[in-house]
């Protein structure tokens, strides 16, 4: 028995399940279900179809270069029937499953952390340009010049009160 | 109020025919492999006259036979050709990338070449320059 994989989107074929298709330089071509059969037969190419497994990968969505994708591989080298050996490589393969999620989740989330500061960036830009959404440029100008009035009044004032103490003193002095 | 089309399949026959396995025409994989390794044999063939142009004058890329050196050459000019020249820039998707893409092995992106139009003429210059300079270092 073999899980074979689909020549579109890469998912497993149980025995049963699927049909094949021999090309006349005897490739065979295996497909999962109709709908990949049918993608085949239009020409699609796998790579552009959003939902196969070679445009994830293509596209970067999933981890594609890891050293746990090593072991599950066609080896076409016969292995002698060991119960030892058996029982191990059941073993083996449940512990190189899990790190193998592990990984492929890691990446998905660094992938996403990505947008997110992405995202942050695009917001503060967004905000830094319409600012004037946010606070009138206007806002606070009247009390502004408001203020320097007094300033100025309170100015003359003083002026004033010093150019009449001067005067004083002159005539002090007359 | 939205309803479902009873009719999907309706006038599709001319789409249907194209796909059907008779009129397969050899794939872009198929293709690559012959401009890797086949390229002499197809290009200098023997005369068949079951072929058009007793399968004297053969476009690579598109697998296509021209009745006359005229024909052929108006070809490369027209847009098929190019077209597919470019689908052929990039390595074409083979059952092993498939496997690939199902994490059995790494995957590795494909790249991307360059690709120029065979035809005997640039085959043979190609193939006669190196045996030519070999000619003038041994004399």
């Amino acid at each position: 028995m073999r899980i074979e994989t689909c020549y579109f989107c890469s998912s497993r074929i149980y025995p049963g399940h699927g049909i094949q298709f021999v090309r006349n330089d005897c490739k065979i071509f295996k497909f999962c279900r109709s709908k990949c059969h049918a993608a085949f037969k239009k020409k699609k190419n796998p790579r552009k179809v959003k939902w196969t497994k070679v445009y994830r990968k293509t596209v970067g969505k999933e981890l594609t270069v890891d050293p746990s994708f090593e072991f599950e591989k066609r080896r076409n080298i016969p292995v002698k029937y060991n119960r030892e050996l058996w029982s191990k490589s059941v073993e083996a393969m449940k512990k190189v499953e899990t790190i193998r999620q592990r990984r492929q989740n890691l990446h998905i989330m660094q992938r996403l952390h990505k947008g997110r500061e992405l995202e942050e960036e695009r917001d503060i830009k967004e905000v830094k340009r319409d600012l004037s959404l946010i606070r009138s440029p206007a806002a606070g100008l009247k009390e502004k010049k408001k203020q320097e009035e007094a300033a100025e009044e309170q100015e003359q004032m003083y002026v004033d009160e010093e150019s009449n103490e001067l005067e004083a003193e002159e005539m002090e002095a007359n | 109020m939205p309803y479902k089309r009873k009719k999907y399949h309706r006038g599709d026959t001319h789409l249907k025919k194209g796909w059907r396995t008779k009129r397969r025409t050899k794939d872009l994989d198929e293709i690559d492999e012959d401009l890797k390794g086949n390229a002499e044999k197809l290009l200098n063939q023997k005369v068949d006259f079951d072929k058009p142009g007793a399968a004297q004058h053969y476009c690579m890329h598109c697998a296509r036979y021209f009745i006359n050196e005229i024909a052929l050459h108006s070809h490369f000019t027209t847009k098929v050709h190019k077209r597919r020249l470019k689908a052929l820039e990039l390595e074409p998707y083979s059952i092993e990338e498939s496997e690939r893409a199902a994490s059995k092995g790494n995957y590795i992106a494909p790249q991307k070449r360059k690709i120029e139009t065979v035809t005997r003429e640039t085959f043979n210059e190609k193939d006669a320059a190196p045996k030519a300079k070999m000619m003038k270092i041994d004399e």
